[in-house]
């Protein structure tokens, strides 16, 4: 899962000169992460992966790195 | 005249109203006029009158009251991005040469010349004599928006205490503005729509509720906040108002205080206007409309009943009684309007325009309404969550990277924030292509990062030599 995230993001959303340098706690936020990458990013994940995230847990702590990423929808995930 | 008059008229009929709130801390309109008072008496002495004084605060009371300060005393107010990478903020300086520049605290490492800086909390105290503001001629600047240039570099759009005051008016008359709004701001001053949240709202009395920017990233949150403070009127960027129309939590939300919602910068798409339409049925939503250096020239009120999926919204008819016309042979939207910028700022300096009429690069079409549409660019400008961005200043940028030959930028759709921009680069010898672009993230603001790469043995040309830049654009839609 966290691949397919990782894949999405760097190809989608923001560039980073090397994706494989950029560690699962690195800030997503700092590197260009937006409030519009963040819509997209939730709506590929819910299609994605079937799960519904619920627009009160939508915030920067959750959405700022993959391992934050992962832990959220992992709750959500049945 | 002077564009800060009413709200010292306001200060007189309602001083102990609030005028701003930011996050805990209130002021009432008399305690801000004292504290713009301090800092303009302040700047009269150091004879800052029509010159340019930047201010290096975020948005916020502070930031705020430094603006009204400068104006007070007959300056003209030029606010930076500080988020924005130093080379950036260094060429804007650089380029303006302003008299001051405004801050708290020490001056910041990245400025060459600490003389220039005011640190606004070491302020000396200075007897308030004379009265404020200072009276100006209508055609006496106010304020320059620097914005991305086609040239490869930021430019300073000139705006008068006329152009100022033609737009603040018109808002307060159009919206019926008055002493019971509550008006929300999270555009930065940088940014035009501020003006809006700066002057349309002391003017009437009205009581300014700074957002907090972190909740731009928490739809829902930000919409809780809207409805915790009875927020009447906002003015924000459509790619914003998707994003609470779509994760916003507006169903469970009350926001039957929001009397209307203005959005300008971008393309509004459709589904999610539609949307937003649904969930806040009694809210009136105003599509506003026109580039920095007319400020708004056409504004349409959204008819719920005649949003299609398929179909953009009209830009609508002419506002702030600008005289429109359309360039009969481009389709060119040309604009003449009291609005107007006095022209660019550059080098210290303006420089005169030598027409009435700008043009705005747009292509627009009348609808069998009456109503202005809008087509898009007649160049290559994008419009990225609001912001302008003009492909040429990015390949500025990559242009000058150690180990480039030649790129292009184009733009490319976004489902949410309209535009994006993307790069096609022809690297030296056996370079990288992630080696090449690294310094790109200290030199580009976050909305101008080129969000794809993609590496060229040559550039696509055209019969004439000139880049392609439709081949390439087809390179990324492919």
């Amino acid at each position: 899962m966290k691949q397919h995230i990782r894949e999405f993001i760097f190809n989608e959303l923001i560039f980073v000169a090397e994706p494989e340098k950029f560690s699962d706690n690195d800030d997503l936020l700092e590197a260009g992460l937006d409030s519009m990458g963040i819509m997209r990013l939730i709506m590929h994940i819910e299609e994605q992966f079937s799960v519904t995230l619920p627009d009160s847990e939508i915030d920067p702590d959750n959405v700022k790195s993959f391992n934050a990423l992962e832990q959220w929808i992992l709750q959500h995930k049945a | 005249m002077n564009i800060v008059i009413p709200f010292f008229q306001q200060c007189n009929q309602t001083p102990d109203k609030t005028a701003f709130v930011e996050e805990e801390h209130t002021i009432s309109y008399i305690d801000l006029k004292t504290g713009i008072e301090k800092i303009a008496a302040f700047l009269r002495i150091k004879q800052v009158r029509n010159q340019c004084i930047a201010i290096a605060l975020d948005r916020g009371i502070e930031a705020a009251s430094s603006i009204y300060a400068v104006l007070s005393a007959g300056a003209i107010y030029l606010p930076l991005d500080i988020k924005n990478p130093v080379t950036r903020i260094n060429f804007i300086i650089a380029d303006a040469q302003p008299a001051f520049i405004i801050g708290i605290g020490d001056a910041p490492d990245w400025l060459d010349n600490p003389a220039i800086w005011l640190d606004l909390s070491q302020l000396p105290l200075t007897e308030i004599k004379g009265i404020f503001p200072v009276l100006v001629d209508k055609n006496d600047l106010a304020a320059i928006l620097y914005t991305s240039g086609s040239t490869g570099n930021p430019k300073g759009v000139a705006l008068s205490h006329q152009a100022l005051m033609n737009f603040s008016s018109w808002a307060q008359t159009t919206f019926k503005l008055n002493q019971l709004e509550r008006i929300a701001s999270l555009a930065p001053f940088h940014f035009d729509l501020s003006i809006f949240d700066l002057f349309s709202s002391l003017a009437s009395g009205a009581t300014v509720y700074f957002l907090p920017a972190r909740l731009s990233l928490s739809p829902s949150r930000l919409t809780a906040w809207l409805s915790e403070y009875k927020i009447t009127t906002w003015y924000t960027v459509p790619s914003l108002l998707s994003f609470i129309a779509l994760k916003g939590a507006l169903q469970t939300t009350d926001l039957s205080h929001l009397k209307r919602l203005l959005f300008a910068g971008e393309v509004f798409p459709c589904p999610h206007l539609i949307k937003l339409a649904d969930l806040l049925p009694d809210t009136e939503l105003f599509n506003l409309y026109g580039p920095t250096e007319t400020n708004v020239c056409c504004y349409w009120q959204v008819e719920h009943q005649r949003l299609t999926v398929e179909q953009n919204i009209p830009i609508g008819y002419a506002a702030c009684d600008a005289d429109l016309l359309i360039d009969t042979e481009s389709g060119e939207l040309l604009v003449n309007s009291l609005n107007n910028f006095s022209g660019y700022w550059q080098q210290g300096k303006l420089q005169p325009l030598s027409t009435n009429y700008y043009p705005t690069g747009d292509k627009v079409a009348l609808n069998t309404q009456g109503e202005y549409e809008y087509y898009g660019r007649l160049d290559r400008m994008l419009k990225c969550s609001g912001y302008r961005v003009e492909p040429a200043e990015i390949e500025q940028c990559i242009n000058q990277l150690a180990t480039i030959v030649s790129c292009a930028v184009v733009g490319i759709k976004d489902l949410t924030s309209g535009q994006r921009p993307v790069a096609a680069v022809v690297l030296t010898g056996d370079a990288t292509l992630s080696n090449t672009i690294k310094p790109l993230r200290q030199q580009l603001a976050p909305y101008m990062q080129p969000c794809k790469f993609i590496v060229l043995d040559t550039l696509p040309r055209l019969a004439n030599g000139k880049t392609n830049y439709q081949a390439i654009q087809r390179l990324f839609e492919s």
